[in-house]
């Protein structure tokens, strides 16, 4: 039996369509360990707990506070979901990803729109919880749609930063979260800010701008950078 | 330093050949010339003497600042040029910038005490300024928790460019926030706002600052120098076989 001969199929793949097989290569890796959203959130959730009994049982203050604790665990446990050990390449892969043209950009394009997505699903499981625990006001809780998104961006591209450089080192779960929170505070500023604005009837829209420019920067750095975090590996 | 160094009077040789011979007098000189302005400068009309630790606390700032600065261009220019001085220029700027940092916040305490009243608020250049001292303190964790010179280089490197986006940050947080600390009296648009007879004391408290600046980050770089050939020296020295201190079998009577 002859083929019968044709075009060669185009093997050729867009980095667009890598990152996104990258991203969800990272989902299904989450899938099977569970590691972000059966470990940390159910971490994050106790965090929310305890922080009135540290706080005091004092209704109204909590109220106050509830918002500004929520993105408090969120900037802190997301860095733990941003430097998840299912996320770590061993040096296999990595080989197999640079024979097959898959540029470090990408990979650490991919790695961060994994993240993000998982950031986005931990901060849709912790916002009930923290809601049901603190009872806050929700005046403007529709401004808090794009933040979730622009928070989850933002942590997401700044944790694969961290990630990449503290790959392969021993202390690379605890110094990741050196490493990413005190550059992410813009981004708990800005989410904590819209709330606020929201609340008392003004424009939330300098905090919404000051969030999309880290993202914005973060995203630019790390494209910059890539080629250069690419020889660490 | 080693045993063998020759002591004199004005030091070891040692010591001369990591801090040199001239910059240290010279900014000896220009921290003497800087104390002795200080002390005879007028009082400030609202904060009277207190406003001598200005003279320390700006020029510490500024100190901090520079030092991120020279870290972000050396860091730039390790990953054009790969060249180990820059990476150890890098590390000793961004080492004695924390040191300063944290001197910045301490000194603004001891002045906010009495004037604010509190040791510490929250204010947005107090706040930003302290996550700046930790954002180079993870500078330098991450420079020691990579043991291989190449590798330490590239991480730091990388992490020195985006670390330094806090600054602007702290600059301009005293315009951006409605804060305690006061706004930019010298490094603004416009005629300064500060007096001029302080300018002039500020800015040699500020030279002398910046000469002491130069010193440190000289002799730490020359010490990370010094250090690093010894561990390449160590790596070259041929050392003892596995097994040497084995030997073997002799027939009894047979050794001498």
């Amino acid at each position: 039996m002859t083929v019968a001969a044709g075009p060669a199929p185009d093997a050729r793949v867009t980095p667009l369509t890598q990152c996104l097989l990258l991203a969800g290569k990272d989902l299904r890796l989450e899938r099977r360990t569970g590691e972000a959203l059966l470990v940390t959130a159910p971490f994050g959730a106790v965090a929310l707990l305890l922080v009135p009994l540290s706080v005091g049982v004092d209704t109204p203050l909590l109220r106050q506070l509830g918002p500004a604790m929520y993105w408090l665990v969120v900037l802190l446990f997301g860095v733990l979901v941003t430097l998840r050990t299912s996320a770590v390449d061993s040096a296999a892969q990595l080989a197999m990803l640079r024979l097959a043209g898959v540029s470090a950009r990408v990979r650490l394009a991919g790695r961060a729109l994994g993240n993000g997505l998982l950031l986005l699903g931990f901060e849709l499981l912790l916002a009930p919880v923290a809601v049901l625990l603190y009872n806050p006001d929700l005046t403007g809780w529709a401004w808090q749609v794009p933040v979730f998104v622009l928070v989850a961006a933002g942590l997401a591209v700044l944790g694969a930063l961290a990630d990449a450089l503290a790959a392969g080192l021993a202390g690379r779960t605890t110094l990741g979260p050196l490493l990413v929170a005190p550059v992410a505070v813009p981004l708990l500023l800005g989410a904590t800010g819209v709330l606020t604005a929201a609340r008392y009837g003004r424009p939330p829209w300098p905090w919404l701008v000051l969030v999309l420019t880290v993202d914005l920067v973060a995203a630019l750095l790390a494209a910059w950078c890539a080629r250069y975090l690419e020889e660490l590996t | 330093m080693t045993g063998s160094d020759v002591t004199t009077a004005g030091g070891t040789a040692g010591d001369r050949a990591v801090f040199g011979r001239r910059l240290p007098l010279v900014t000896g000189a220009a921290i003497a010339a800087g104390l002795f302005a200080a002390l005879l400068s007028p009082p400030d009309a609202v904060q009277g003497e207190l406003v001598r630790l200005m003279y320390v606390h700006v020029p510490t700032a500024w100190v901090a600042y520079l030092s991120y600065a020279v870290t972000l261009v050396t860091s730039i220019g390790w990953l054009w040029r790969r060249s180990p001085g820059l990476d150890r220029l890098a590390a000793a700027s961004a080492e004695v910038g924390v040191f300063f940092t944290g001197l910045t916040i301490v000194l603004g305490s001891v002045w906010g005490r009495p004037t604010w009243g509190v040791w510490w608020t929250w204010d947005a250049r107090l706040v930003t300024t302290a996550l700046l001292f930790f954002i180079y303190l993870g500078y330098l964790a991450l420079r020691r928790a990579v043991p291989e010179p190449a590798l330490r280089a590239r991480r730091s490197a990388v992490f020195g460019v985006v670390a330094f986006a806090q600054v602007p940050l702290v600059h301009f947080s005293v315009l951006w926030w409605r804060t305690l600390h006061q706004p930019p009296t010298v490094l603004r648009p416009g005629d300064p706002t500060i007096d001029h007879t302080m300018l002039a004391t500020l800015v040699l408290s500020v030279v002398a600052f910046t000469l002491l600046y130069a010193l440190l980050v000289r002799a730490r770089a020359r010490l990370a120098e010094a250090q690093d050939a010894l561990e390449t020296a160590d790596l070259v020295r041929p050392g003892a076989v596995a097994g040497a201190a084995v030997t073997a079998p002799q027939k009894e009577g047979s050794c001498g």
